[in-house]
């Protein structure tokens, strides 16, 4: 075995991940190989040897990830105003495409149409003739008879 | 998912904020360890673990992994690897002076112990952290991974989205890196040993 695949095979060992035959081959390598065993101290005085880690993070940190995640105004996107758009063409489509009242008879709406300009043509006349006599008794009256 | 974190997340959800303060109390050791060996300094890793969980919890519908901390190692993981590339010079030290022809990292301290640390003598564990310091990012984490958190090769592959073959070549990389670097200090460990 290479220093390299015993390397390998050591690094396996510390951290739980030996197969079977993997396993095997390392302590046939143990066995013959005293330098091995050299080795695999030299890996774990390494590991032995290496500085504690930091402590922790500060002691409102749970209370600062809280705070970020609250809630957060809405940010704008064009998903739901698509979604509306969509929506009104569709009722705006059925609305369209609804079936119309039945049509009346040509000869019907005529009748009622010109019973309709009758009805106006009399309210005009009415109007107008008021509108004369105003005038007449407007030019009757002298509006500076009294100066 | 363990019961418990998938308990405490449901009722951080329906609005219990003790809940995602047990949990952040569960995971901060091995997570602020984790975040502080790339940090420049303690408040930047407080930073970067505020960011790691909010994210966290931002993305938990995408979250698929049957272990919390290992979700969080992987947002740790890809918050370190951007910082790592926002750090990076955008000059090469290898690149010749226009004065003097010679590359930049000839005027650059060299990278080994400074003599504070060669006086400091015994402090293995400042020298090894040194070393460490200097090696790539991905090889780095898997170094304090397996250190540190004390994670199986296997779930550190996960982290980095590779093969365990090629988070054991990190490995391999790292160690090959240290025992050339820390030479002098590599023998005191060796000689330390009972």
């Amino acid at each position: 075995m290479n220093p390299h695949e015993l390397e390998q095979l050591l690094l396996r060992e510390q951290s739980g991940e030996l197969s079977p035959s993997q396993r095997r081959a390392l302590d046939a390598e143990f066995a013959a190989n005293p330098a091995a065993r050299r080795f695999r101290d030299q890996l774990r005085a390494l590991a032995g040897a290496a500085p504690a880690p930091a402590a922790g993070p500060a002691p409102d940190a749970a209370a600062r990830i809280a705070a970020r995640l609250s809630p957060r105004p809405r940010i704008f996107t064009w998903k739901p105003l698509l979604a509306t758009a969509a929506a009104l063409a569709l009722l705006l489509g059925v609305y369209a495409l609804r079936p119309g009242p039945a049509s009346a008879p040509v000869a019907t709406v005529a009748v009622a149409a010109a019973a309709e300009d009758e009805d106006w043509t009399d309210l005009l006349d009415d109007d107008f003739t008021e509108l004369e006599d105003l005038l007449a008794a407007i030019a009757a009256e002298d509006p500076f008879a009294d100066l | 998912m363990d019961d418990d974190d998938a308990n405490l997340l449901a009722a951080y959800q329906r609005g219990d904020a003790e809940a995602l303060g047990r949990l952040v109390e569960k995971y901060k050791r091995p997570l602020f360890a984790f975040l502080s060996r790339f940090a420049a300094n303690p408040g930047e890793a407080d930073e970067w673990f505020q960011e790691t969980w909010v994210r966290a919890i931002e993305h938990m519908n995408v979250f698929r992994q049957k272990n919390l901390l290992g979700w969080l190692f992987r947002i740790a993981h890809n918050l370190v690897i951007d910082q790592a590339r926002r750090k990076k010079p955008d000059c090469s030290l290898d690149a010749p002076l226009p004065d003097s022809g010679a590359p930049l990292a000839d005027l650059i301290p060299a990278a080994a112990l400074s003599p504070a640390d060669e006086a400091a003598g015994r402090d293995l564990g400042g020298h090894i952290a040194a070393a460490a310091a200097r090696l790539p990012v991905e090889q780095r984490e898997v170094f304090w991974l397996r250190l540190d958190a004390g994670l199986p090769f296997k779930e550190i592959a996960r982290i980095q989205r590779t093969s365990i073959n090629t988070a054991l070549a990190r490995m391999q990389y790292a160690l090959a890196k240290l025992r050339a670097d820390l030479a002098p200090a590599y023998r005191e460990i060796q000689e330390s040993r009972p």
